[in-house]
Formats: C-alpha cells, structure tokens, sequence
C-alpha cells in the first residue's frame, strides 16, 4: 500500500521517498563518506519517550561523528549538552549552499548525505523539495516521525512506539562494528 | 511633460443640431505640461523598463527555489512532470515554472488590489465627483509618493487616480500574457516581472487607500488617532449586530452613514457594527466606535458564535464558507462585491422592503445586492428585525454535550494531518472524552480557523465549535485596544527621522505586515514588535499582524498600542492600517529618498531604489503572509530595496531571494566618493527569507537592517542590537561579525573587548574604506560621481 505523507493534502510526485525501517537508516548514515545532519527548532518540542528530541540526535552525534548545524536557534542547547554545531545558520541557508555539488559545511569533501531532524514538517517539506530537484547530487534522509515524500529515504508514518524503536534500530546499526 | 486626462467644463452650448447645458468633456492622455520636477527616466515603465536594475537584484539576491508541485498541469500536454531536470511538454523547465508561477501569484495578488482600488476610486467618482482634490493637509506635500516614483505624476483629484490605475491595468495584462504556455524561457525574467507586479501593487494599493482617505475623511498621517477596541470577546451580545468580512470598506461608510441618517447613533449604541479583517481596520478610520474581532482566523468561529444578525461579504480575504456557516446560524446573508457572488440572487432591482422581508421572515438566506446604498439600509434593518427572531442563535454546543460530541473520537489524528500547522487537534479533542478542555481551549490562540480538521474527520466533529466552548472564558476576556489606522507618514515625521535612518542612528524601521497564518498563534508578533519598539526601532505595522499585535497586555495592562506612541519615530509603534495602507509603509522609504535627501521622485525608480537598498534600513516582516496579496505586497518591497522576512509558512511561496556573504563580487558598489568598487559585506544579506521560528526572526530583523552607508555610530548602533539579540539567543558572537564591522569605531563599546578578540582570533583587518557613498546601480553612480 503506498504511503500517504504526513500532511495528508501534501501530494508529492512522480518522484517520491523509499520507505526505510531504523536498520536500513542506520545502515546509510554509518556509510556514507561525508554526511551532515541539520537539526530543527522542534528538536526541543518533540518528545521520544520521555526524553527530548534532541537527545537522539545528541547520542546520534556521538555515535556517528558528523558536522552538524543546529538551527532554529537550538545552538545552545546542543552546546550544553556537550556538542558543538559547526556553525549557526539558517536552514534555507543551508539548502541553498547545497545545491552546489561542491560545497561542504567544513570546507572539506562535498557532502553525500543530508539527515534532517527536527524540523516543521512543511518547512521541511519545502527545503527537501528543494534538494530534490536542484541537488541532485545529494541523497537525504529525514529521522522524523512522518513520512516525508521529498526525501529520498523517509520514515513511514509512526506510532511514537515504532518511531522510538526504529530510532533504537538505527543507533544500534550505526554503532555496530 | 506628461499624460493626463483633460477635463472641459461648458455651461451651455448652442449650434444649427445640439443643444447642451451643464456639459462636461473628458479627454484622456492629453499632454500637459508639469513642472514640479524634472521627468526621469522611467514613467510609467513597462515590462523590460527596469529589468536591469532586476537583474542587478537577482545577481546579489539570487532566487532559490522549493517547488510546492513537481508538476505543471496548466495545458492539455499535462501533467508534465518536471523533475530534476525534466522539461514538459512545451520545453519549460523547473526553475522557469517556479518563476511563472511566482509571476502568477503577484499578478493575482495585484490585480486583487487593482481591482479593489478601480472599485472604490469609479465609486467615488461618481458618489464626490472626479474633481475632489486631494489634499492630505499642511503636513503632506508629497502625497503619493509610490504613484510620483512610478507613474510620474503628481495627481490633484481623484480623476487623476483614474489614469493612474489604467496605467496599472494595462501593465498587468501585459506581465500576466507572459505566463502563457511556451512563452518566457527564463526564470530570471519571470522574476523581473514578478518584481515588476509587486511595484504596480504598491501604486495600486496606494491608489485604494489615498481615495478612501480623502473621500471618506480619514485620518490623513495623525499619529495621535483614537483607540478603538478590538476582541471577541468585547460584543455586547444582547444588542443587534452588523458584521463585515473583507477588504473594501465602502459598504461599512454607507451603513455607519444610514445610522447617521435615520438617528440609530454610533455603533455600540443601538445596534453593533463590527468587523473581521482589513474591512474592520477601515470601518474604523471612519468611525472609531465601530468595533474590530479580529484577524481573518477568526471568521468562522466567530460567525458560529451567533452574535452577528446580519452578515456583509465584500470582497479579498473572505472564507468560501462564510455562507454556509450563515446559514447555519440563521444570519442574514449579503454579498456585496461582484467578485464573491456567491451563486446568490441579484436583488438589486427589489426595493428594500421585500429584500429585508425575504431575508429575515421570506426563508431567503442570502442575497447578492451590489448596491450599496440600498445594501445599507437593508443590512441594518434586516439586523433590527431578525435579531428578536434568531435571539443569537448558535452553533456552539453546550459544556455538557462537549464529551459526547467527542465520545465518537478513535484518535485517528486525520485532523491534525489535515491541520496547515499540524496542532495536535486530535489529543485535544480526545482529552474531551475524559472531560479534560484544557488542551482544546490552548489552541485557540494558535488555530488558524480554516476549517480543514472538520472537513478531515470521519464523524465530522466540528472541531471550531468545540474549541469556542472550550475557550469560551478566555474569549470573554478578549478585549483589547488597537490604535485606528492613520494613512500615511508625514513630510514632518520623514524630516525628523531621515537623517538617523540614513545614518544609522536610529537601528531600523521594522514592518510588522501582513496575514494571520503564523506558526504559533499572535502573540509572537506582538512579541516582536514589542521588542523593537523598546530597542527604539521604529515599527510600523498594517492588516492581520497589526490586530495581532493589539492582542496582548503587558505587566502593567497595556496593550502595545497604549504602551508605544503612534508617531513615526525611535520606539514608536505605526498602525497605518489595513492591507492598502501597506503603501504607506513603502511610501515613508521613498520620502526619506525623496524630501530627507532630495532625490527626485518623477520616474525616478531605479535611483530611489538603489538609494532604500543601500541607506534606509527597513525590513518587512510577514510573519503569517499566506495570501497571493501578500507575495505581491513583499515582493514590491523586494524591488525598491527593503528585505523581508517570512514566517516558516512562507516557504510554500516557493522562492526567496538569497544572498551569500562569501560571494564577495555581489556585495560589491560603487563609492562615489572615491570612484572605486568597494566591498560592503553582506548589509544585508539577504532580500526575502523564511526563517524557522521566532528566535530566528528577530536576529535576522537585526541584522537585514544594516546598510553600507551607516556612519560608525550608526552601525555600532545597529551592531549592539544583532550582537545582544545573536547572544541572548545563541549564547556566542555572531560568527559573521568580522564581515559586518568596518573599522574598531564600529564596534559596540558594551562588546569591545569580546569582539576584538574574535577579530584577532579570525584575522580581520580594517576596512580600506570604512565610509562610502554606496551605489549598487551604475547609472546611479554615474549621475553623482563628480570624480576623475
């Protein structure tokens, strides 16, 4: 059965996300050569269990070593918690540097894979679709709870249960040796 | 020399086969001579007129791209679909559809207000004559400054306005022909004439609210307008009520002009005259005891609600629904604007007697009645009469009935997927079936009222309704305070503040603007606001953000409209009305231009514009910008050289404007003092942005109001703020402040020791040339370097 997206008007296609469980996401990120993971102001709001968004993405980090920028202005919070975003910036800022096959955040080797995490859905949404057609260069992955067509690899709609185990599933599959 | 119509006036004439009195010729485009100013290059300029002071724009502010579809489904080759790379069927590619379809919105988006000022300007005409002058008292001379600027005339009458907004039609069918299938290949042009409509707006807008101003009365720029009240919960629900819904006020004179007439007294008195959206906003210019609810996003709760006995469409932001929540409730119906009939009934022939009789005893439920006299005369007697009959009659249920409605609720979340804001609609409306309305009474505030939840839910819960029963104590307590819109800026104001914009002493003028689609409810708006009002910026506000910032108190109980003055000045705090009025706001930059530093207005754009670019350091904020008026209005802006922010729901406008401080050459000008090209760093950065969240906002207002030609103690001045705003929210230095600060007398003296270390740490020099005489456009340049 195909996958609705999460904002259920939010029609995408003919180009849409393959559905991944937490393995196969754990599996992509621990692979590629020079991924960046951009995290959002709902970071703080989103809750998986009891415990924070961004806690996930903090114990992604220091499971997989990556530059990462924190935005909608949660610099400070990842600061706190040990972790130092390698710049501050706004997302569509971002994206829009994305689109250049060379560009790195670090100034390094150009990026493979894009993780997003914590951000609104449909600012997400746009940003994605952006990427999609203008940077075709990069693969992205969204950790969030919706599927996201735009992406190239998505979640499925999750109960906050599968969400919380597919998280699991994926730091256990970026940890492994 | 110009175009103007000429106008013959002869009291009788007599020959061999007429006879005539009173005759009256009018001659359109006859050229007259005007001597008020020299004519610029550009009057009236068409399409390609100023496409290169566009493409100027668009190499420093390139267009960035996030398609809503990945298809075009415009002709019968569709659907074409466009995916990374693909062209359709006719050979356009992504990037071109997203300019067309850019180029379409402002086009509706200005044709809307086109059509809006064409409406009120022939009706006025006719109602005052074509010769009423237009005379916005001693302290205006520069009446319409956007009209000056673009059409190159100085109009003296409301007939004049008549050959303005020809000028303006005539303009948009031309840009509007390019979006047909297989027409322009290039998005950078689509862009130019997006930015093209966006300027005609403001002359439109310009045009709707200078005539409604003069023939109206309004106020003409009196900062010190009264304060009228605003909230759902200030109606007297007892008394017979009047509500108007959209955007042109010319329905609500008539009816406050009727009560007048027939002695009902002031609104509040006898019966209740209120409004919803920018129709309230002018109500009020009118008569300050008519009474505001509220932005767009609380038309269909509040006509739920019951309290209104009569009903009044007009025209813009009006919901489809508005009939059929009507009906609901059993209000009357009138639709009053040809452009939302509404399938209704033309009534206009039926005296007034039968119309008010069908639609309070007749089962008639609405009718569509263009005329607005009569329309008056029966809105309020049909409110008299149907009050005692309908005694409020609503659809919001009962405390008790709130658990049953919800008992149906499996939780399937289908609501909140269907929510533009994603709220948690189904956790709040399942805690009902425990009995808990805590969590649907807190959206309240941030529900944007469209409805879309209802239409959503396999029970077909109507989810507003239980939210007003919810909310239904806060709602009581919402009476707040709005300062009544006052027109335009005066010549006084723009001499007393010129000189610190320009130099940066005072840090920005900050335009809160625009629709109610905000991502967490209006209190952060008015958050914002307050802020830069107590930095001393001056803010400006107009429409939906300008109610939603009259909607909260501070510790003392002030409304922000009783805490800032409502002058043009450091923290004061500007309500110049509803969406048309947004021209005032434009307009103040150009009279800076035009009356601080005497730059000639007279088809004078690109030098106006390269001027507001680089010294006035404006920046618009849409914080909810969800209509097609709002994308034309913003992308006005764009053109004569005032950045926007968006709230994070602007991203579905698909395109922003983005600079890069790393590529250098774009941020480069001409120094007229020295003749040479000069770097200036990224001020400002960027021309039209979404940011995530609030945080994010108020940096980026800080920081998009800087400008090359700041003097040392106005970029300290303007550095103070984005440094002490970056840190309170960042906790560090901004990371770009080596690529803002010029020399060490720019930097903030609460900050020296801080920012000179990081200079240190990052190897920053001084500038060669801290001081410039800025100019992005050559010709510009051109016109005033007086060097070898």
């Amino acid at each position: 059965m195909a996958v609705t997206p999460w904002q259920l008007g939010n029609i995408f296609g003919p180009r849409v996300a393959i559905q991944v469980k937490g393995d196969a996401a754990g599996r992509m990120i621990k692979a590629a050569k020079h991924p960046l993971l951009i995290s959002g102001g709902n970071a703080l709001k989103e809750m998986v269990g009891d415990k924070p968004y961004i806690e996930f993405i903090v114990e992604l980090l220091k499971a997989r070593s990556m530059p990462f920028i924190a935005t909608g202005a949660t610099y400070k919070d990842f600061v706190d918690r040990g972790l130092n975003p390698i710049k501050i910036m706004n997302a569509v800022e971002v994206v829009d540097r994305l689109r250049d096959s060379e560009w790195s955040i670090d100034g390094k080797d150009p990026h493979d894979l894009v993780v997003f995490a914590g951000l609104s859905y449909q600012y997400l949404s746009q940003l994605l679709s952006c990427i999609k057609h203008f940077a075709t260069h990069l693969k992205t992955i969204c950790l969030d709870r919706y599927y996201h067509p735009n992406a190239d690899l998505s979640f499925p709609n999750l109960t906050e249960e599968q969400w919380i185990e597919n998280l699991k599933l994926l730091l256990d599959n970026v940890k492994s040796r | 020399m110009e175009k103007r119509p000429v106008r013959f006036s002869l009291k009788s004439l007599e020959s061999a086969g007429l006879s005539a009195r009173d005759l009256e010729i009018i001659v359109g485009g006859i050229e007259i001579p005007e001597v008020w100013e020299p004519l610029g290059p550009t009057p009236m300029p068409k399409i390609f007129m100023l496409r290169s002071w566009d493409f100027k724009l668009l190499n420093r502010y390139k267009p960035f791209y996030m398609p809503f579809c990945d298809q075009c489904c415009l002709c019968t080759y569709g659907k074409c679909d466009l995916t990374r790379g693909k062209r359709g069927s006719c050979g356009i590619d992504m990037p071109t559809q997203q300019g067309r379809i850019v180029v379409l919105a402002c086009a509706i988006g200005t044709s809307t207000h086109t059509s809006h000022a064409r409406h009120m300007l022939d009706r006025l005409i006719e109602k005052f004559g074509a010769d009423t002058p237009i005379n916005l008292g001693s302290d205006i001379n520069v009446e319409m400054p956007n009209t000056r600027l673009v059409v190159g005339i100085k109009p003296k009458t409301l007939g004049d306005l008549s050959h303005v907004l020809s000028y303006v039609e005539e303009q948009i069918v031309q840009t509007i022909s390019t979006t047909h299938t297989g027409q322009e290949a290039s998005s950078l042009d689509y862009e130019s004439k997006a930015l093209h409509l966006g300027m005609l707006d403001h002359v439109a807008m310009e045009v709707a609210d200078i005539a409604q101003i003069v023939a109206f009365n309004f106020p003409k720029g009196d900062p010190n307008t009264p304060l009228s009240e605003i909230g759902m919960g200030l109606i007297d629900v007892i008394k017979p009520m009047i509500l108007l819904i959209g955007h042109n006020v010319s329905e609500g004179v008539e009816i406050i002009d009727y009560m007048r007439r027939n002695n009902l007294g002031k609104p509040g008195e006898i019966l209740e005259v209120a409004g919803l959206c920018c129709t309230a906003h002018d109500i009020t210019r009118y008569e300050s005891s008519a009474k505001i609810i509220g932005p767009i996003s609380h038309q269909i709760r509040f006509i739920r609600s019951g309290a209104a006995d009569t009903l009044i469409i007009d025209e813009q932001c009006i919901t489809n629904l508005s009939l059929i929540e009507a009906q609901k409730v059993k209000t009357p119906f009138i639709a009053v604007s040809d452009k939302a009939a509404y399938g209704l009934p033309d009534v206009s022939e039926w005296p007034v007697e039968k119309i008010v009789s069908s639609l309070t005893v007749g089962g008639l439920s609405g009718v569509f009645l263009p005329d607005l006299e009569k329309a008056a005369a029966v809105s309020v007697l049909t409110a008299l009469q149907t009050a005692p009959l309908r005694q409020k009659f609503k659809v919001i249920p009962d405390i008790k009935e709130l658990s049953t409605i919800a008992s149906k609720c499996t939780h399937c979340g289908r609501c909140r997927r269907n929510c533009p804001i994603d709220l948690p609609v189904d956790d709040a409306v399942y805690s009902l079936r425990l009995g808990d309305s805590s969590k649907l009474a807190m959206l309240h505030d941030l529900c944007l009222g469209c409805g879309r939840c209802e239409w959503e839910c396999p029970n077909h819960t109507p989810v507003l309704s239980l939210m007003m029963k919810a909310a239904e104590a806060k709602i009581k307590t919402e009476k707040y305070k709005i300062r009544v819109g006052r027109g335009p800026i005066l010549d006084t104001e723009i001499r007393e503040v010129g000189s610190p914009i320009v130099l940066g002493e005072i840090p920005g003028v900050v335009a809160f603007v625009g629709c109610a689609n905000y991502p967490e409810g209006g209190l952060e708006v008015a958050l914002m606001a307050r802020e830069f009002a107590r930095r001393r910026y001056i803010v400006t506000t107009s429409g939906c953000s300008a109610m939603s910032i009259a909607m909260y108190r501070n510790e003392e109980g002030l409304t922000p409209y009783e805490e800032f003055s409502g002058v043009f000045e450091a923290g004061g705090l500007v309500n110049v009305g509803s969406c048309v009025a947004n021209a005032h706001i434009s307009g103040a930059a150009i009279k800076i231009a035009n009356i601080f530093a005497r730059r000639p207005l007279r088809g004078n754009y690109e030098e106006i514009a390269d001027y507001v670019l680089n010294r006035v350091g404006a920046v618009g904020v849409a914080w909810g910008a969800y209509s097609q008026k709002a994308a034309s209005i913003a992308t006005g802006f764009n053109r004569l050289g005032v950045p926007v922010i968006l709230g994070p729901q602007g991203l579905k406008y698909r395109r922003m404007y983005l600079g890069r401080f790393e590529d250098k050459e774009s941020f480069t000008v001409y120094d007229a003092k020295t003749g040479r090209r000069v770097w200036i760093g990224p001020a400002p950065e960027h021309l039209i942005i979404s940011v995530e969240n609030r945080k994010e906002a108020m940096v980026m207002i800080a920081k998009l109001c800087l400008r090359p030609n700041d003097t040392t103690r106005g970029r300290m001045i303007k550095l103070t703020h984005y440094i002490d705003l970056y840190k309170k929210i960042y906790g560090k230095l901004p990371e770009d402040i080596h690529l803002l600060v010029r020399s060490e007398a720019d930097i903030p003296i609460t900050f020296k020791d801080e920012v000179l270390s990081y200079l240190e740490k990052v190897g920053w020099k001084p500038w060669e040339l801290p001081s410039i005489d800025p100019y992005y456009s050559e010709n510009v340049f051109k016109k005033y370097y007086r060097g070898g």
